[in-house]
């Protein structure tokens, strides 16, 4: 099978970044908001943390943190094609589902990654936080790049209305942050907060992202992997429920 | 264009589809020849739009076979696919994005690339009163200039079949005349055209073999 990604896949990865950038709105938002947090809460983890932990704790955090926000622009994207009846009008056309699924990723992913640089790059360039291995956490902000934008198609996917998705991203992005250490770090949570942090997405996150600062190369591995089979698994779902379509036959 | 094309259009036989016990396809047999136009018509549920998106590709039966063009379309689908041109019933445009943009997106989808895109894109467009308008999001226009657009999409390439299901539904005269204007044209160029509608003058002014659908089945071709 031969993807015609010069053609169909480029056509509509084309197509998809225009609609995201004709309302830059949310892309804008989720991209100023965490380094507004980080220069703000800084001092504060500064102290509580005695030191340069603090300034890998605010910046993963706040990274972790927006970047599931985030995901309701992935949604969002799935879900107003939905809305629009465009997704069948795409798959009634010669495009391979594969291309049409490229096609929609493509800008999302670049996106999640544009934001997670933004974030690093601030926090490197104004604050001073080093990078042991650039490869290492360029790996670990991939695997959560595709973790985000797997876990953001299947809920744009599955949820039945707009205010459906809007509390999923709302209250889940903050809840999957918090359970994964990312406001609060996870040794001065509760005991029961370490019992189900590893259910939450961020905490693995969290994981991969400050071992790639600490330079802990097993450890980076080890999330990265983590979220690595989450995009698969969240992927897999998210590829069945698009392929089948909404036709309004699909509706009765 | 496929070489079967010149003789066999669309044919669809035996179509079964059950809904969660409701039949909306019981039997549907319906073929469209090269070179001619095929109005279907028939009370809402009668079983017209499923059939087109069966056809499509969209939904599955659960019996029966289609083939367009000699392709079986249930085996190969996207083969299939290559051979169509579809206006779904109800609004499919992206409101963010201006006409020339979907015709770009649907040509470059078809298959078309660079000066052979524009060209195709700026005939259909000529053709169906579009050229002014071009430049503006499909949010900002009338119904009437919408139903083009989305028709306009599914004609910028000449396919061997063209499934239009009820493309006039809230357009403007205009709007009909140059929309039915440019179907007749594929016809006579030898396209297989499946019209739904409930406009019986329209399919007069089409010239159209007339089929009544219910409940999923044909009952009368006039």
């Amino acid at each position: 099978m031969r993807l015609d990604l010069s053609g169909r896949g480029a056509a509509l990865a084309r197509h998809n970044t225009m609609l995201m950038l004709r309302e830059p709105g949310p892309v804008i938002s989720r991209l100023v908001q965490p380094l507004v947090l980080i220069t703000l809460m800084r001092p504060l983890y500064l102290t509580a943390m005695h030191g340069s932990g603090g300034t890998i704790q605010v910046v993963t955090g706040m990274l972790v943190m927006f970047s599931l926000l985030a995901l309701s622009i992935v949604g969002a994207g799935i879900f107003a094609e939905r809305g629009w009846r465009t997704w069948d009008r795409l798959r009634a056309t010669p495009a391979r589902t594969t291309e049409l699924l490229i096609g929609k990723a493509a800008p999302a992913l670049a996106l999640l990654i544009a934001q997670q640089a933004v974030v690093l790059g601030f926090g490197a360039a104004v604050f001073g936080l080093r990078v042991p291995d650039p490869w290492l956490l360029a790996l670990a902000v991939g695997a959560w790049a595709l973790a985000l934008l797997s876990l953001g198609a299947t809920l744009g996917a599955v949820a039945r209305s707009q205010s459906e998705l809007n509390v999923a991203y709302d209250i889940g992005g903050i809840l999957l942050s918090a359970m994964g250490g990312a406001l609060v770090p996870l040794a001065e949570l509760p005991r029961w907060a370490h019992a189900i942090a590893p259910f939450s997405p961020g905490y693995w996150a969290m994981s991969a992202l400050r071992g790639a600062l600490t330079g802990q190369v097993a450890g980076t591995l080890r999330a990265s992997a983590v979220l690595a089979a989450i995009a698969l698994a969240a992927g897999a779902l998210a590829t069945w429920r698009v392929s089948r379509g909404w036709s309004r036959s699909r509706l009765m | 264009m496929h070489s079967e094309c010149m003789t066999t259009g669309l044919v669809a036989a035996g179509l079964v589809k059950t809904y969660q016990g409701t039949r909306a396809l019981d039997g549907f047999t319906l073929t469209v020849a090269p070179g001619e136009i095929v109005g279907l018509t028939g009370r809402n549920g009668a079983g017209k739009t499923t059939f087109v998106e069966v056809v499509t590709g969209l939904v599955r039966p659960d019996a029966g076979q289609v083939r367009i063009c000699g392709v079986d379309a249930l085996a190969r689908p996207r083969a299939a696919r290559a051979l169509i041109g579809v206006s779904p019933q109800e609004l499919a445009l992206y409101p963010a994005a201006t006409v020339a943009e979907h015709l770009r997106l649907f040509g470059a989808l078809a298959g078309l690339r660079r000066a052979a895109l524009r060209q195709a894109a700026a005939d259909i467009a000529e053709q169906m009163q579009l050229t002014d308008v071009l430049a503006k999001p499909t949010g900002l226009l009338s119904g009437g200039q919408r139903k083009r657009t989305q028709a306009a999409t599914a004609m910028i390439t000449q396919r061997p079949l063209l499934l239009l299901d009820e493309p006039t539904v809230g357009a403007d005269p205009d709007s009909r005349s140059s929309l039915l204007a440019v179907v007749k044209a594929r016809a006579e160029a030898g396209a297989a055209v499946l019209y739904t509608t409930h406009y019986l003058p329209e399919l007069a002014e089409l010239g159209a073999r007339t089929v009544i659908a219910d409940k999923g089945r044909i009952l009368d071709a006039a």
